[in-house]
């Protein structure tokens, strides 16, 4: 059996080619392109790369890793470099763990309690369109059951977690995942400039990409790249709080659809196919959410000295630190993120999948926009 | 034209079939070996390197259960095989592990192989996206003899 679990530090050394590659691009970035893209001028406007395509090193980041990959490495990654771009997933978690220094358990309270209500509705409705909708087409049931989870909850990861549960084959869930990353990519790069045409706050920005990009690596993405700022109240501080409400209902939402799957097979024998709750919150709970509630407590207690809060006193230098390593670490992990997008794979994405996955995300996308535009004054930030 | 050796790319499915059958009756005409081959693709870890978020116990369960579902395919494609080359002596056949498209291409691009025989849609039914252009890149890479079917 393929295995691609090994240890960090065992990791490290053939990982080192590929991170110095993610290191040094977005050192570039940090240190030359960013102060370079704020004082240019192209055809007499000024700082258009910025003001008018909101680029900054995040979309910047990810832009590279989309280019290694794409276009420099001829759509193949050199497996010199394959380790360190394995790493970035590391990263991106160590930041979300991070990112629980930006909240105390009464903002946890106050912003969860908002990202149910949203995330809950948003995840039902989704379900049942898409399940109506497979319906519809003639989908085969276990895709239906994979793009149900997948289009309502957290995307490729609701898509690896549901797979085996629903004995989707694996092309299907190729295309499920190809179609996903697809809508995920778009709507991570015309977000933060719809956002800004908007004139959209940090609050109801957060809620609105947390609710409706299909992806949370995007949702990350698309957060940052509207405010690279990490601090609370920052677009990423809120859509990561939904995120993370998304990941914890995966383990739920593959139980919930695995019964409906099973319920209508003709095989009467599932023994042994069929998981317990139990089992599947084992085996799927991602185990940073435990990370990133336990830095919450630390914050909550005061470990790190004042977080920063609108109106409170100003944020520790070990918070302010914090803050700093994130942005690098988001940066790295980002990059590497980018490496991972295969245009060979989104290009050849198609038929029904594609064409629900349109619907479905796009209904979701502005639904969610509508929705938060509606509520914006029910929406409190931190 | 006679070939010493054949290979032809099987999966199982009936997409492989009629390819199969022509590098048989192929084989047969030339007193050729037929060697048949089924690709493992190892490529899943990186198709879906982009999730960071998935518990390692639900990435590598999604893994395995591609892999499971990819070594059913290649018995599949060995019993098919068999089937359709029974009673020929020079014929084997060899499970390989890799990218199949690259795989596919350094077969076609090896010395030992007289021609390579597939089917456009070869390895689609367990394989990703990409591999819907497979057959293209052949055409267009390959350096030794190419024959493809719908």
């Amino acid at each position: 059996m393929h295995n691609e679990s090994h240890g960090f530090f065992r990791q490290l050394p053939s990982a080192l080619p590929g991170l110095s590659l993610i290191i040094v691009t977005m050192v570039v970035i940090r240190l030359w392109v960013e102060p370079w893209m704020a004082h240019t001028k192209v055809f007499g406007m000024e700082k258009p790369l910025t003001d008018a395509f909101h680029l900054n090193y995040i979309l910047l980041g990810i832009l590279c890793g989309l280019l290694y990959r794409n276009v420099i490495f001829g759509g193949k990654m050199p497996e010199i470099f394959v380790d360190g771009f394995k790493l970035s997933r590391l990263m991106i978690k160590t930041g979300i763990i991070m990112l629980g220094s930006l909240y105390t358990f009464s903002a946890i309270v106050q912003l969860g309690s908002m990202a149910i209500f949203l995330i809950g509705g948003f995840v039902i409705m989704t379900i049942i369109m898409v399940l109506w909708l497979g319906k519809l087409f003639g989908l085969d049931r276990s895709m239906t059951a994979v793009l149900a989870n997948a289009l309502s909850i957290c995307g490729v990861s609701a898509a690896v977690a549901t797979s085996p549960a629903v004995e989707a084959k694996a092309s299907h869930v190729a295309y499920a995942i190809a179609t996903i990353l697809g809508f995920g990519i778009l709507t991570m790069f015309i977000s933060p400039f719809i956002g800004h045409e908007l004139g959209l706050t940090d609050l109801q920005y957060g809620a609105w990409i947390g609710t409706g990009i299909l992806n949370s690596g995007q949702v990350l993405a698309a957060a940052l790249a509207f405010n690279p700022n990490v601090a609370p109240g920052t677009a990423v501080s809120i859509a990561e709080i939904w995120n993370i409400m998304r990941v914890i209902s995966i383990p739920f939402a593959v139980f919930a659809v695995t019964i409906w799957y099973w319920a209508g097979k003709e095989e009467s024998d599932s023994s042994g196919k069929k998981k317990t709750l139990g089992t599947l919150l084992v085996e799927k709970f991602p185990v940073f959410v435990i990370g990133f509630m336990v830095m919450v407590f630390f914050t909550s207690m005061g470990a790190f000295g004042d977080v920063g809060i609108k109106g409170g006193p100003p944020a520790s230098e070990t918070i302010k630190t914090l803050r700093l390593v994130m942005q690098w670490i988001f940066g790295f992990g980002l990059v590497g993120l980018g490496g991972f997008i295969d245009f060979k794979e989104l290009r050849q994405a198609g038929g029904t999948p594609l064409k629900l996955g349109l619907i479905v995300g796009t209904t979701k996308y502005v639904l969610a926009l509508v929705v938060v535009y509606l509520i914006k004054d029910y929406l409190v930030s931190i | 034209m006679s070939y010493s050796n054949i290979v032809v790319a099987v999966d199982g499915s009936d997409a492989s079939q009629e390819a199969l059958d022509h590098a048989v009756d192929l084989a047969r005409q030339s007193n050729a070996s037929l060697t048949g081959i089924f690709i493992i693709d190892t490529q899943w870890a990186d198709f879906i390197g982009n999730d960071w978020q998935s518990a390692k116990g639900a990435r590598q369960g999604f893994l395995d259960y591609i892999r499971k579902e990819q070594e059913e395919q290649a018995e599949a494609a060995q019993s098919q095989f068999e089937r359709a080359t029974q009673g020929m002596e020079q014929s084997c056949f060899s499970v390989h592990a890799g990218d199949p498209t690259e795989v596919l291409l350094a077969q076609a691009s090896s010395e030992n192989t007289g021609i390579l025989v597939t089917g456009r849609r070869v390895f689609q039914v367990s394989g990703r996206p990409s591999l819907k252009s497979l057959a293209a890149i052949l055409e267009r890479k390959a350096s030794r003899p190419l024959l493809l079917f719908p």
